[in-house]
């Protein structure tokens, strides 16, 4: 019942797909989301996904990927401050 | 390197934005070492649309499995070893010739991660998220995909607790072809319901 290996010579998400990532910032922001769902959230992904909501709603017409950092810009307000050293 | 290579081009507002929320999060140690690289390599190489085309080709192949994926999408999705975070509750809606399923997002851009990757720019963007809930058949058909008058149209808004998966049909002429050959068949478009296969 296994696929065979040569699948992955047909290289799929490439032919039908576009680009994931436009500029290295995307990826960054990307990756700092995923990264802060993780280590702040506890893998819960509703916090960041509310502020997006806000974010798109706040101005739709604004670049997907902007939208995606000012959602994380005010995730970022809610964390608890930093205990000082 | 060029000789110009000294003098790099300024930061554009945006980039200067994430560059500061990446020394935000690192300085605060959410931000383990290696982590944006290897998230970025997976959803560039690992995860993508061949995942969901492997999902629909065993549902095919196998009306078995294609049970099991229609009842608990989840479940049958994880059987092939996909899943995680953005898919955790997957719910397969299955085409027929009466019948045209298509996803969306409403609210922001939720997609189901593990078996498409990550969603098209077109996808997120307002005009799509707007009018498949408004004028369905229109835009599918400006997207390249007419559908007679008698099929029915169902529109799948997308949200945290749901991802919806579109199972295409399975074009005619295909009963001789292999599993593996059968998902080469398998668009992106044709799982997301903007295209027919």
């Amino acid at each position: 019942m296994s696929i065979p290996l040569s699948l992955l010579d047909l290289d799929l998400p490439r032919r039908n797909g576009e680009l994931v990532f436009d500029a290295p910032w995307q990826s960054t922001v990307f990756g700092l989301a995923a990264a802060v769902t993780d280590n702040a959230f506890g893998g819960d992904r509703e916090p960041f996904r509310q502020q997006l909501i806000k974010a798109i709603a706040a101005e739709p017409a604004r670049p997907y990927w902007e939208s995606w950092t000012a959602a994380l810009e005010a995730l970022v307000e809610t964390l608890p401050e930093r205990r000082r050293p | 390197m060029n000789e110009k290579g000294h003098h790099p081009a300024p930061l554009s507002p945006v980039e200067q934005r994430v560059a500061a929320l990446e020394a935000l999060l690192t300085e605060r140690g959410l931000v383990p070492e290696g982590f944006i690289e290897e998230i970025t390599r997976r959803y560039e190489s690992e995860i993508g649309p061949l995942n969901g085309a492997k999902v629909v080709a065993r549902a095919w192949a196998d009306p078995e499995y294609r049970e099991r994926l229609l009842t608990d999408g989840t479940a049958a999705i994880a059987e092939l070893g996909f899943g995680g975070a953005e898919g955790d509750h997957m719910v397969v809606v299955e085409n027929t010739p009466a019948v045209h399923n298509v996803i969306v997002c409403t609210l922001c851009s939720c997609y189901p991660w593990p078996v498409l990757g990550l969603p098209p720019s077109w996808y997120k963007d307002p005009p799509y998220r707007a009018r498949m809930v408004r004028e369905p058949r229109a835009l599918l058909a400006e997207m390249g995909c007419p559908l007679p008058g008698d099929v029915e149209i169902r529109v799948w808004d997308s949200s945290a607790e749901v991802r919806y998966l579109v199972l295409p049909q399975r074009p005619p002429g295909t009963g001789g072809l292999s599993e593996g050959e059968l998902a080469g068949l398998v668009t992106r478009d044709s799982m997301i319901g903007v295209a027919r296969l």
